[in-house]
């Protein structure tokens, strides 16, 4: 087990966003404003062809943080090792400052579900997933992170909550965190938890990116699906982040309904000022409030069809 | 020996067997609450698993899609989910088997354009994203000895891709890609050999005459010029056949599909 102090996290970044194909010409022409990339990984791991081209082009002018999808930490079979020696490469080719992927399992028994799905909360789960990190972080020979995610079910195996789980897996593996606020949010509604008691709660010390996203809201339960602007909700817990967690390394997640990336700017901005303001005056539930206004609460009511669509 | 991980292990098999064939003993590790119960929250995950995967079908299929109508294609989508669960890590390769699921699934087998159409889309993703080679150039063809043209063997960029179809499908492609008016499903009255490339970042197909095919075919098996010669000598006389393959070679070098030769020093 080791202590980190902040020296032993990677280099804070600044405010980034995700690339996104649909931006791929536009943040060459223009070369917007934004400190850092996060790549999706798996949209990478091919062996040619444009988006290639396009990483390879944009990496040479941006700092890059690979996010993957497929590590498959919490699966029980053993680790994908043309899957990591990929990684390796990738990460190697565009040096991306660090890689992240999900505290999950996206399938088992060969088969890949292309979904981040739930552990349960157990100390077997923690003893498994420690072993898997260290696997990892060996073979790759850096810290990795691990980011939480939204679920929709929990498991009555479950011996402790969700984020005395990630504090233990962090500490034990000795790897650093992605906190994804939005993915605090959407679970503290699905399973009726205070979020600031997770964020209250979790080791700033091993902090060392966040994310931010936008959801749907379906009333008694929120749907993770990144295809909506971020919330006010979850700006006010972004806000209450900052006050816990100081200077983090931020970005905004879309992967759906991509909107012009100057409205991905605009959100950035907001990023920034209520960073800024907490960082210099405290957090300050008024101040805040003041910048959100323009932020409209979000609630979906779908159609039976559109929550079927989900 | 119990695995140490072993309820865990089971646990993820039950989930497993939830999202693809609705089995519902997971349903007992499941809490809900009073606003949603259990059920609901595992549709969810049940309903996120096929959507997915069909979503990814769309974006790689849109031709196919298009002529079946959404709904058909969504239930397309439903069986060859279940049929062919993806095992790769990245979901860019869960269609890789849809030609064969269209060609083979009895609801679709007696409609071979499907299968065609998807096979087609398929290999434009295959190309899309090949691996870059070097491009041969006539410069380093004219530096060879006439007498080392017999053994001379060619290899092809990556993104090269044949396929024979007997039905007008990348006209009917082309014309769903650019949202022209529809055009009738036409057979061929022969199979028409197609080629797929990419040069620089776009993708380009064309069709062949059969000796041109018979002869990318040849070379993409490693023959060598003198060889291909004879073959091609099927469809030309004797004395034209070196030059209508010289043909070839100069056209797949403007449209840059060569990418080296072999043996490399024989000038």
């Amino acid at each position: 087990m080791t202590n980190l102090s902040n020296q032993n996290k990677y280099p804070y970044l600044g405010f980034g966003l995700g690339l996104r194909k649909e931006h791929y010409q536009d943040v060459l022409d223009s070369q917007p404003a934004v400190d850092w990339f996060e790549v999706l990984t798996e949209n990478y791991l091919i062996d040619g062809g444009k988006p290639l081209y396009f990483l390879n082009r944009i990496a040479e002018r941006y700092p890059v943080v690979m996010h993957g999808v497929s590590m498959n930490i919490g699966n029980t079979e053993p680790l994908d090792k043309d899957y990591l020696s990929r990684l390796k490469k990738l990460k190697n080719s565009i040096n991306a400052h660090w890689l992240s992927d999900h505290l999950c399992w996206t399938g088992t028994n060969g088969t890949n579900a292309h979904d981040l799905l739930p552990l349960p909360y157990t100390q077997e789960s923690i003893n498994h997933v420690v072993q898997r990190i260290e696997q990892v972080q060996d073979f790759l020979g850096c810290r990795m992170l691990i980011e939480n995610v939204s679920s929709y079910i929990s498991y009555v195996q479950s011996e402790m909550p969700e984020w005395e789980f990630l504090n233990e897996i962090a500490q034990r593996a000795d790897c650093l965190l992605l906190l994804d606020i939005n993915n605090i949010y959407v679970s503290a509604v699905n399973h009726e938890f205070d979020p600031l008691n997770y964020l209250q709660a979790i080791n700033p010390q091993r902090v060392q990116q966040f994310h931010l996203a936008g959801h749907s809201d379906y009333g008694d339960y929120i749907i993770d699906t990144h295809d909506e602007p971020v919330c006010r909700a979850v700006w006010e817990l972004y806000a209450q982040a900052v006050a816990r967690f100081g200077e983090t390394t931020f970005m905004i997640e879309r992967d759906a309904n991509i909107p012009p990336l100057a409205e991905l700017l605009d959100e950035l901005s907001l990023a920034r000022s209520i960073a800024a303001i907490v960082q210099q005056q405290g957090y300050h539930k008024d101040t805040i409030q003041v910048m959100l206004d323009s932020i409209p609460v979000q609630k979906v009511i779908p159609t039976e069809q559109e929550k079927m669509a989900i | 020996m119990i695995a140490e991980n072993q309820s865990l292990k089971d646990l993820q098999m039950q989930m497993l067997a939830w999202l693809q064939v609705h089995d519902k003993t997971i349903k007992s590790s499941v809490t809900g609450t009073e606003k949603v119960p259990a059920d609901i929250r595992l549709d969810i995950y049940a309903n996120a698993y096929r959507y997915r995967l069909i979503e990814a079908l769309e974006e790689t299929f849109p031709a196919v899609n298009t002529l079946l109508g959404d709904e058909a294609f969504f239930k397309l989508g439903l069986g060859y989910v279940d049929a062919h669960p993806s095992q790769h890590f990245s979901i860019r390769y869960f269609g890789q088997h849809l030609s064969y699921f269209l060609a083979s699934d009895k609801s679709y087998r007696e409609q071979p354009v499907l299968s065609e159409m998807a096979h087609f889309e398929w290999l434009l993703r295959e190309a899309f994203d090949a691996a870059g080679d070097q491009r041969l150039t006539l410069e380093i063809l004219q530096q060879i000895a006439p007498e080392n043209w017999p053994a001379l063997q060619f290899s092809f960029h990556p993104s090269v891709y044949r396929i024979d179809l007997s039905y007008n499908v990348p006209q009917l492609w082309q014309a769903i890609e650019h949202q022209q008016e529809p055009i009738d499903i036409v057979a061929q009255e022969y199979p028409q050999a197609w080629f797929i490339w990419r040069r620089e970042l776009k993708t380009y197909y064309r069709s062949m005459d059969v000796d041109e095919a018979w002869a990318m075919d040849a070379m993409l098996k490693g023959e060598n010029f003198a060889l291909i010669c004879a073959g091609v000598c099927e469809w030309v006389d004797e004395q034209n056949a070196a030059m209508r393959v010289a043909g070839f070679i100069q056209n797949w070098l403007s449209e840059g599909i060569l990418s080296s030769i072999k043996p490399r020093k024989i000038s």
